[in-house]
């Protein structure tokens, strides 16, 4: 009579096992053997083990941007419910938070208007047919061709008059210092705010 | 080919409050000549004409040319001094977009506006020398800007002469 306790089926073992006795040996050296894998599993420190591994050269043989080529972005982007996310964010909660006048104050509008190109702008939106609309003339057109030529004589004159008397009149001021370089604004005071 | 002439090329941009140069004052001085001697001949022909018309008697200048030459010299006068006092600029300095200011760059006074009127024919003196410091002085001062500690700017505004011509142009894209 065999037990039917843990181990290896008996039927199994003598169906593989073609010398007679040789199943419970097996049985036995089985059990030895895991009896003594797991004394040194538990005599084996994992810690220590880890922290003997260089982790860092073992990242530095790993291939990242190999790793990053196998993956497939657009497929884990399809995946992702885009709108289900921005349903779940509270909007109106972030803006209460977000302190506009601090952001305001911060902006450096003249940089910014600097920063913006006025000819591009006018040149290629309906700013500049408003523009024309509003200060057509053919006065204006004259004058602004005459005052224009005059300028352009005037620097061509300028221009030959110090070629002649040989100097350079780079350094001469442009204009009178308040109209050339104009002072600063004034900073605005800042609003009283009660509370 | 454009039919106006603004369309030809962009104007000159950002010259506004630099010393005004020399063509420009002399084109303005000489479009103020004009003005004001059409305005002072428009003037006699009308009082000639009002006067036949209430005496029945003709004024004849020709004979009185000590009188029309003092009356044209108060005229220059009070058409220079009025103008550059009141708004720093003549007929022919708002047409070319020129301005007369103090050296610092302020708007004149009523006393520089009449100096710089009392002294400008100094500049005519010996072949117009006094003129020859506009084109030589790095303040561009003639004599009378000198006495009158004055100075002679660009005031047209190239910028918005420059978005009226780009304003002209067909969009090319939209933004």
């Amino acid at each position: 009579m065999r037990s039917c306790g843990d181990g290896p089926d008996p039927v199994a073992v003598r169906a593989v096992s073609p010398l007679p006795g040789a199943s419970r040996m097996e049985l036995l050296v089985e059990s030895i053997a895991e009896r003594v894998v797991n004394l040194v599993l538990d005599a084996i420190d994992i810690n220590a083990i880890v922290s003997k591994v260089d982790v860092d050269a073992l990242i530095d043989r790993v291939d990242v941007q190999k790793i990053i080529d196998r993956v497939d972005v657009d497929e884990i982007v399809s995946r992702v419910d885009v709108d289900q996310i921005v349903g779940r964010v509270d909007v109106e909660a972030i803006i209460e938070r977000v302190d506009v006048e601090a952001i305001i104050g911060r902006v450096d509008i003249e940089q910014v208007i600097q920063r913006v190109d006025i000819d591009k702008l006018v040149e290629q939106t309906e700013l500049g047919t408003i523009i024309a609309h509003s200060t057509s003339g053919v006065a204006s057109e004259v004058l602004d061709v005459v005052r224009a030529q005059g300028v352009g004589l005037d620097d061509f004159v300028a221009k030959w008059v110090n070629r002649l008397l040989r100097r350079s009149s780079e350094d001469w001021p442009p204009g009178p210092p308040i109209l050339v370089n104009p002072p600063l604004p004034v900073p605005a005071l800042p609003l009283e705010t009660s509370g | 080919m454009s039919a106006t002439p603004a369309a030809a090329a962009p104007p000159v941009v950002g010259r506004q409050g630099h010393y005004a140069g020399a063509v420009t004052r002399l084109v303005a001085f000489a479009a103020d000549v004009g003005a004001s001697w059409g305005i002072f001949t428009l003037a006699l022909a009308g009082i000639s004409f009002a006067v036949d018309l209430v005496t029945g008697n003709q004024i004849n200048l020709g004979s009185r040319q000590f009188v029309a030459l003092f009356g044209l010299i108060v005229w220059e006068f009070i058409y220079f001094a009025y103008q550059w006092s009141l708004a720093g600029k003549t007929i022919g300095m708002a047409v070319l977009g020129i301005r007369v200011v103090s050296k610092d760059g302020d708007a004149i006074t009523a006393k520089q506006a009449v100096v710089r009127t009392i002294t400008l024919p100094l500049s005519f003196l010996f072949f117009g020398l006094g003129f020859l410091g506009i084109l030589l002085n790095k303040d561009r001062h003639a004599w009378h800007d000198r006495l009158a500690r004055t100075v002679v700017v660009y005031s047209w505004d190239a910028r918005a002469a420059r978005l009226r011509w780009l304003a002209k142009q067909e969009p090319t894209t939209p933004v």
